[in-house]
This record gives C-alpha cells, sequence and structure tokens, in this order.
C-alpha cells in the first residue's frame, strides 16, 4: 500500500498562509493498482463523512450523436445494478432486451418525423407500453436512494457538466462501507433499467431549465454561438432532438466506453480514520479492471474574427451577456483573469457595481465569470439586468468603457491585495464543510490535474501585476473576440 | 512433480482469498455497522450586561469568527400601503451608512479585511451577521453594532434600493416558477400580512423617515439574541460584546403589534396565468399548522412519505412511473409564530398538464382514506432519527439552531426529544393527521403556463380566476 503523505515546504508568500500548509498536511493522496485516485481527509467535526465520486467525462467528450448522453447516464445510474434494484435479475432482462428493441425501433420510426407511419408508431408503442409494465414488476424502484436514506444519508445526489460527472452522498461516518459496497457495484454492474421513462424525465427537466426560463434559454443559445466548434458550445442536457433520439444502447456504450476506475477520483472528507478508509476502498474498487482513458477533446475553436450578437425574443425583461474567449484553467492568463474577474465583479467594492449600480443606476445586478467548463479554453463572461428605463445598449457601452479602462490604467496596488486578503479568507472557509472540501478536491483534481491548485492559486495570483491585466485587457477585451447576446422584450415594453 | 503440486497449492490458495475478499465485501441489504456515538453538541448560554442573552460555542479548527443577531421583527408588522418597508429597512441598514461611516467607506474597510456584515429582515425575523476572519473581529464588531443598532440610512442608498425593488418588481412576472410561488402564496395568505406583496405604488410611498422609524422601534437590545461561533477567546469575547452593547433604558417594555392568526379558506380555487411556453407550472395547497401543535412529528413523517423524500409517494409515481416530471412533491411548512402552509408542486409539459393535477390530487387524497404501509413508516422513521446529526455538522449551525429555539419558544428538550417523538408515531397518528391537514376541495391551485394546449380545461378543476400578468408600470 502507497500511501504518501505530502508536506510540502511551507513557502510563506503572505504572513498568514498557515492554512494553506494545513491542508497540504492533511489530505492523503492515494492511487490505487487500477489507476482509480483517492484524496482522503479527515475531519472530526460531527460524526458525519461525504464520499464524492468524480469521472473525468462530461458532455465535452459527446460526439454529435451522443449530445446529452453523458447527463442522461448520470441519471440512470440510480436505477441499480444486476443484484439491487431488482427482484430477479435473470427474469428480467429478457424483457428489458424486448424493451430496447422495440424502443429502438420506436425511435427510429418517430425521427422519420412527418414520413413517419402512425399506425406502426401506435402499434409499438402499444408494446412498449405492455414491456415496461411486465418488467416494472422485478423493480425494486429507487433501491440505492432507499439503502443511503434508511441508513440517513443525506444529499444523494449527481451532476453532469462539461467537464465531469460526480455522484455524492454525506453519511453518518459508520456506514462509509455501505457507499463502498453500492458504489463499486454501481460501477461494475449498473443495469440501465427505465430508460425510457427516465428519458421523459429529462426532456421535463429540459423544458424546467432552460426551455420556460428565458434567461435559461439565452444563457444556452449564448453558448452555443459562442462555440462554432468545440463541443463547449453543447448544451450538456442535449437539444431536445437529441434527447429523443438517445437510447439505452448508446448510454451502454458510453458507461462502458468511459467509466473505469483509471477515470475516477474518489474524495472521502470526515470523521474517518485515513488508513481504514483506503483498506475498504481498496477491498471493495482493488479488483475492478482499469479501462481505456478518456482521448482528449481535439477540436480546437477557430479564432473569432468579428462580434458575434444574439437576440432572444422572449416574454421577459432584458438582459445582457458579454462574452470573450481565453485560455483555460490554470493557464498564466487564466490566473490575470481571476484577478480581473474579481477586480470588476466581486462584492460592493467591484468596479461594475460601483460604477454601474451605485453610480449610473444603469442596471441591478451585474457579474463576472468563467464558463462553461475549464478543461478547454472558454469564455470571461459579463452578465447583467439593465435597470429601465436605461437599455441593453447603454449597460453595453458601460462595461465596455471599464474594460477598456483595464488596458490603459494600471490596478492600484490596494486593490490586488485586497483580492490576496479575499482569497486568503476563502481558503480558510472553504476548509469549514466535508461537502464542500470533497466538491473541490474532485473538481480542481479533474480540471487542472492537481488539487494542490488549491493551494498554489493564491501563490500565483500574488505574481499578477498591473501590467499583466493591461496586456491581457488589451489581448482579449476587444470587438472581434466578443459574443454579446440580449433579451428583447416579446412586443416590446407595454 | 513438485512443481505441479507447487502450481496446485498456488491456485488453491488463489481461490480461497478470492472468496475470502467475496466475504469481506457485504451486501447493502443486510449490511451491519459498527455502532456510533453521538451526542447533541450543546451551546452555551449566557446573559450580557444588557440583558441580551447570547449563544456561545467555541470551535478552533478555523480562523474565522462568525456572529448573528436575531431581532423581532418581520413584513407582518409592516403597514400594508407600504409593503416592502421591512426589506428595504433591512436592506438599506447595511447600503446606507452607519455610525458616521460612508457606505462607501463601510464597503471599502470590510472588503479590504475580507470581513462581511449583512443585514436583512423575513417575514417573522431580522438578521445582522458577520463573518471575519479572527484577526479583524474587533474592528469588524463594530462595523455590525453599527449597522445594527446605528444606521445612518442615507437618502441616496434609500433611492437606489428602492429602484431595484421596482426592477424586481418588473421582473417578477419573467419566470413562470417565480410567479406561481409567489401566486400560491398569495392565494393561500390572502388577506393576511403574510399574503401582502409590494407594489409600484407601496414601494413609492416609502420614505426615509419610514425606514428610521420602522428600525428605532424593533432594533432594541432587549428584542434580539446573539449567536456566536468559532476561534474566540471566551473572557476576551464576552468583554468586547458588553463593550459594545452597554445596557440602554428605554423609556417603556417593546410590546409587538398584535398580529392576527390567518383565516382558514374553505372554498378551492383554480388561479390561472398566461406564458407561452411548453410547461406548465403547477402549485396547490392550503394553510397548514404551527410548532406548537402536537401533530408535528406525524406531519414530518408524512411529508416524507407523501412528497419529501425521492421515493414519496408523488415522485414515485409521477416522475419514475409516468415520466411527467422532473421535480414533484409536496411539503408541509410549518409555521413558528402563524399557522404554516401545505404546498404541492410540479411542472409538465402542456399536454400533460390536467393529467398531472388529477393525479397528484389523488395520490394526496389516498394519505386521507388508507393508512400508510409498515416499509413505508419505517423507511422514513429510520431516515428522521439517522440522519438527524446532519443539523449539527457544523459550530455556526449548531449555535444558530440554539438560538433560532429560544427565539421562536420552542419548549426545553425539544431537540433531546425529537428522535423519540419520531419513533413514537403510528401509521393511525400519520392518518390522524392526513385527516386533519390535508383538505383537497380546498386547494387553491395555481398553474401558470398556455391553457390552449392543456388535455383538460381548467375549468373542471374548479371555479377559475384568471391573474392579469401584465404590469402596469407607472412611468418614471
Amino acid at each position: 500500500m502507497k500511501i504518501k503523505l505530502f508536506i510540502t515546504i511551507a513557502v510563506m508568500l503572505l504572513s498568514t498562509s498557515l492554512h494553506a500548509a494545513t491542508l497540504e498536511e492533511k489530505v492523503v493522496e492515494h492511487t490505487m493498482k487500477n489507476g482509480m485516485k483517492l484524496l482522503v481527509m479527515e475531519r472530526h467535526t460531527s460524526p458525519t463523512v461525504a464520499a464524492w465520486i468524480r469521472f473525468r467525462v462530461g458532455s465535452v467528450d459527446e460526439r454529435s450523436d451522443e449530445r446529452g448522453i453523458a447527463h442522461l447516464l448520470e441519471h440512470m445510474l440510480f436505477k441499480g445494478t444486476t443484484t439491487l434494484g431488482t427482484r430477479d435479475f435473470a427474469a428480467e432482462k429478457p424483457i428489458l432486451d424486448a424493451i430496447e428493441v422495440t424502443a429502438q425501433a420506436l425511435t427510429a420510426e418517430k425521427a422519420k418525423r412527418e414520413k413517419s407511419d402512425s399506425a406502426k408508431r401506435a402499434e409499438l408503442e402499444k408494446q412498449l407500453v405492455k414491456l415496461e409494465a411486465d418488467a416494472s414488476k422485478y423493480v425494486v424502484k429507487d433501491e440505492f436512494f432507499e439503502l443511503y436514506s434508511k441508513n440517513g444519508g443525506t444529499g444523494y445526489n449527481a451532476f453532469t457538466s462539461r467537464d465531469g460527472t460526480t455522484y455524492l452522498i454525506n453519511l453518518p461516518s459508520n456506514k462509509l462501507e455501505l457507499w463502498a459496497a453500492i458504489e463499486s457495484d454501481r460501477l461494475q454492474n449498473a443495469v440501465l433499467r427505465e430508460f425510457y421513462t427516465e428519458r421523459s424525465v429529462v426532456m421535463e427537466e429540459r423544458r424546467r431549465s432552460y426551455d420556460a426560463d428565458p434567461e435559461s434559454k439565452l444563457w444556452e443559445t449564448f453558448v452555443a454561438a459562442s462555440f462554432l466548434a468545440h463541443s463547449y458550445g453543447q448544451p450538456t442536457i442535449g437539444w431536445m432532438s437529441d434527447i429523443e433520439n438517445l437510447t439505452r444502447t448508446k448510454a451502454e456504450q458510453f458507461f462502458h466506453n468511459y467509466y473505469a476506475p483509471n477515470n475516477a477520483i474518489v474524495a472521502i472528507v470526515g470523521d474517518i480514520n485515513t488508513k481504514e478508509t483506503i483498506a475498504l476502498i481498496e477491498r471493495y474498487f482493488g479488483a475492478i479492471k482499469p479501462g481505456k482513458e478518456v482521448p482528449p477533446v481535439t477540436t480546437q475553436e477557430p479564432k473569432q474574427a468579428g462580434e458575434r450578437r444574439i437576440e432572444l425574443v422572449a416574454e421577459a425583461e432584458p438582459t445582457i451577456m458579454m462574452g470573450f474567449h481565453k485560455p483555460g484553467i490554470a493557464t498564466p492568463d487564466d490566473y490575470v483573469f481571476d484577478v480581473i474577474s474579481m477586480i470588476l465583479g466581486s462584492g460592493r467594492t467591484s468596479r461594475f457595481h460601483k460604477k454601474l449600480v451605485i453610480e449610473a443606476q444603469l442596471a441591478t445586478e451585474i457579474g463576472a465569470f468563467d464558463a462553461p467548463g475549464d478543461r478547454y479554453p472558454n469564455l470571461f463572461v459579463i452578465s447583467a439586468n439593465p435597470r429601465a428605463p436605461h437599455t441593453v445598449k447603454e449597460v453595453e457601452d458601460a462595461i465596455q468603457v471599464e474594460l477598456d479602462l483595464l488596458k490603459t490604467t494600471p490596478v492600484a496596488e490596494r486593490d490586488l491585495q485586497r483580492i490576496l486578503n479575499k482569497i486568503e479568507y476563502e481558503e480558510a472557509r472553504r476548509m469549514g464543510t466535508n461537502g464542500g472540501l470533497a466538491r473541490n478536491l474532485t473538481e480542481y483534481e479533474a480540471t487542472t490535474g492537481s488539487w494542490r491548485y488549491m493551494t498554489e492559486n493564491r501563490g500565483k495570483i500574488a505574481k499578477v501585476t498591473p501590467a499583466d491585466i493591461q496586456r491581457v485587457a488589451a489581448t482579449y477585451f476587444t470587438r472581434e473576440n466578443r459574443t454579446v447576446g440580449f433579451i428583447s422584450k416579446k412586443g416590446g415594453d407595454k | 512433480m513438485s512443481r505441479f503440486l507447487l502450481l496446485l497449492c498456488f491456485l488453491v490458495t488463489a481461490a480461497a482469498s478470492v472468496s475470502a475478499a467475496d466475504q469481506q465485501r457485504a451486501n447493502p441489504r443486510t449490511m451491519k455497522f459498527p455502532a456510533l456515538n453521538f451526542q447533541i453538541p450543546q451551546a452555551e448560554r449566557v446573559v450580557l450586561q444588557c440583558g441580551m442573552p447570547v449563544y456561545l460555542l467555541r470551535d478552533t479548527e478555523l480562523p474565522i469568527i462568525n456572529m448573528t443577531a436575531m431581532v423581532r421583527v418581520g413584513s407582518v408588522y409592516e403597514p400594508a400601503a407600504k409593503t416592502g418597508l421591512s426589506g428595504i429597512t433591512g436592506s438599506v441598514m447595511r447600503s446606507g451608512g452607519a455610525g458616521g461611516m460612508a457606505p462607501e467607506q463601510m464597503d471599502d474597510e470590510l472588503e479590504f479585511m475580507a470581513s462581511s456584515v449583512e443585514s436583512g429582515i423575513g417575514s417573522d425575523m431580522g438578521t445582522v451577521s458577520l463573518t471575519t476572519l479572527k484577526k479583524n473581529f474587533s474592528r469588524t464588531l463594530q462595523v455590525f453594532s453599527n449597522v445594527l443598532l446605528r444606521p445612518d440610512f442615507s437618502a441616496k442608498r434609500l433611492e437606489i434600493a428602492r429602484k431595484q425593488t421596482i426592477e424586481g418588481l418588473r421582473r417578477q412576472n419573467d419566470d413562470p416558477k417565480e410567479i406561481a410561488g409567489r401566486e400560491i402564496n398569495r392565494a393561500i395568505y390572502a388577506g393576511h400580512p403574510l399574503g401582502n406583496i409590494a407594489t409600484f405604488a407601496s414601494v413609492g410611498t416609502i420614505t426615509r423617515q419610514d425606514l428610521v422609524d420602522f428600525h428605532h422601534r424593533y432594533y432594541r437590545l432587549d428584542n434580539m439574541i446573539l449567536a456566536v461561533s468559532g476561534d474566540f477567546d471566551r473572557a476576551a469575547l464576552l468583554k468586547e460584546l458588553n463593550g459594545v452593547f452597554k445596557a440602554e433604558k428605554y423609556p417603556a417594555p417593546l410590546v409587538l403589534p398584535p398580529v392576527p392568526q390567518p383565516a382558514e379558506q374553505l372554498q378551492g380555487a383554480v388561479i390561472y396565468g398566461k406564458k407561452d411556453v411548453n410547461q406548465t407550472v403547477i402549485r396547490m395547497g392550503h394553510l397548514g399548522l404551527t410548532k406548537d401543535s402536537p401533530d408535528i412529528y406525524a406531519i414530518r413523517l408524512l411529508d416524507y412519505i407523501l412528497g419529501g423524500s425521492f421515493t414519496s409517494r408523488l415522485t414515485m409515481e409521477i416522475r419514475t412511473n409516468q415520466g411527467l416530471a422532473y421535480s414533484v412533491g409536496s411539503r408541509f411548512d410549518i409555521g413558528r409564530r402563524f399557522t404554516g402552509s401545505f404546498i404541492a408542486e410540479t411542472e409538465t409539459k402542456a399536454e400533460s398538464t390536467g393529467k398531472a393535477i388529477t393525479l397528484m390530487n389523488s395520490i394526496i387524497s389516498a394519505m386521507t382514506k388508507e393508512p400508510v404501509t409498515d416499509d413505508e413508516l419505517t423507511a422514513a422513521r429510520e431516515y428522521l432519527i439517522n440522519s438527524f446529526m446532519f443539523g449539527f455538522t457544523s459550530p455556526v449551525s449548531i449555535v444558530t439552531q440554539r438560538a433560532r429555539l429560544e427565539y421562536y419558544g420552542y419548549p426545553d428538550g425539544y431537540l433531546e426529544q425529537y428522535r423519540d417523538n419520531i419513533a413514537k408515531v403510528t401509521k393511525a397518528d400519520i392518518l390522524n393527521t392526513a385527516r386533519k391537514y390535508l383538505h383537497p376541495d380546498a386547494f387553491q391551485i395555481v398553474v401558470i403556463g398556455d391553457a390552449a394546449k392543456f388535455d383538460l380545461p381548467l375549468e373542471s378543476l374548479g371555479t377559475v380566476r384568471e391573474l392579469d400578468l401584465k404590469l402596469n408600470i407607472p412611468r418614471p
């Protein structure tokens, strides 16, 4: 067993960076023979533990005929295994196979759209309903949830992003073995039962999260327009017609291709013993064979050569989003963007808040952030709600004034120091919850290659100079590199 | 020969070790666990020289101190014609400067220390909270006490807050879920301060003097409780708190204005708002109960079984079995001072609107007809008892919880007896509480969407009242 305790030489960047060192001391890193990465941290504040598994595969890794599959698969992995979620898998399996044949035929028929044969569709639909009813006799509904829940588990959930897919739970700390048993079973023996009902659930999720919510709909359109080539542009949930055409077979392929221990990062944070925890995970996951690595996305977004403007007409008040292409996380310029984003958009002293909200009162809300993912080159995004009677154009111009100011005028030392003070505080604060730590450990391990990004980040940011900010602002905040999205109120302002 | 034997031995060992490993991997259905030692964490209660109760919990894991003042105030005390006054007061206490310190100066000083002081007023509680690195505590505490007791209410900042509130009103019908949430609350609490919402007119009448008076009336040292947690030295902290909150003489004890309980509505209604969307937002409900009812434990179990978990009846049928919705559920919001509510909610495609409403109604009605099953009762009970410890995972949540129990007047031993009280609830208790508190005939049903695409005429569900979602925005 190889347990490496990483205690780095404490480089005292600032007088009180004790807590960065503490995280370095507390996190134990262990790589299993099959490639699974464990990050374990003891916190004895309460007798609870957070257990997170992150797979290095997200919607960015989908081909065009798979859009939405990473997210739909995430839903499907709550449906059980060959032994959990079923009363008798041997009897259930032939029905599941028949469902798949019928559902694929139905999906293919529906895909013909207006040329499809309605009698054939009706017949297939009838067959599918009957088969699903037959199969449901064998299903133990949501047994994973039921087992976790009875044992006091809370926050049992999962989320899919462009960059990855994460499964999480909080448990009383004496019940971590339940997690190891269920999750190792899920990784090896998942059965994607009730697939076509869940596909309908995801369509409802899409209607709820995007179609019927104007701001999210603008967001989806804006991101898609920003990326012509790279798969960061496609929505994680998939377009509606993508979801309609996903099949269980496709989901199973995606699962078998990518859900392997060498693509998994596990973080266990809480009231546990590190050595015993690693032994426990070795016992349950150690025999699982490694799979192939997720291939990198090789498509590069061509350099944007002119402004793009996206309008959404909706029953809603105006909103504006402005995006600029930039490099991904942990690249040299990305640290400069971290500083820029805090100067412009973080807190009541930020320039956007002071200038646009308090002084000119053009907007009620304004913020700046990176999106839609981190692993690959992404966008620096500014989002604002204009305050009537001020228009999208007025807000857009005022934002541009602030961006241009960064090019011409060096940022004051006090502003940079305030940012470092804020990061120092955040370093301490984020140590305060099991789930928050587990989230950060898995996220940064996956997107930057090491969770140590968390402790090294402040040192990198401390080196950013006013000249760096001017250079980066001049390089990226250009009209050619800009995409603007906005909502126009349907029928104007009545 | 010997080589063959050796090989055989190796194989036997290998086989044996595989089955040993199998035995070491337990079945999740029958797994047993080591005992867990969980004691409900306590917080110390002390009383400052000025008479203010303070809950303390020292924890040195992080070099941070958190503090919250809970003030007996709320939107229920604002005049209907000035709805929005409490929200704006809470916000401008922080944004409008305090103790002679200008707003810009306060923002700059706090953010340079990475400290935060925030203030807000909800329906039945006002809070001012502080978060700071330990090294900046004293200075942040000064700002905190000024915001709490000596806000300056800058006229310019009041105007900004007013304009922001008005912009919020302009946007109140943009998101169908927001419309539905607001309208179900308004329907359930019709005629009660809890059902009032701000309007362009009410926000327009609010003056700076209104803010000053509202604050002056409620933000008194004899009308608040403090909760402090984090990396402090007890003696030094108490000395600082006594220094900042000096005893004050008030001409008369504070008497909170009487607010009646909301009136029960016996008549159901359908409230429809038209939006050009492909999915309908559905909310249905009526009044519920308060924390003083002995039925709250049965209600917790009922909630889990009916609509409060992923395996609840509503989620199981409408989402898992029928694929009609992504999000579906129901909840009794147990009232602390005023009667709470029961609300069931979902969103479904326009074409299955009627089906979803009918299904929800019948699933809720079924709770009042037959007892829940043994399995349902066991699952709910085990979850509520075994997950209880998650209410105590951070010093902030522990100390805030204790202060809240005193603020709302929960009986002594409430937390200590909670799990026993849950364990005592029977199937008959759940059936009785369902009959007592669930009345589908009296549901206010809010439906936001495009009725032209519905599978059922709304009139078949009851008398329909249509909302006017056009805002009559006054010209500035």
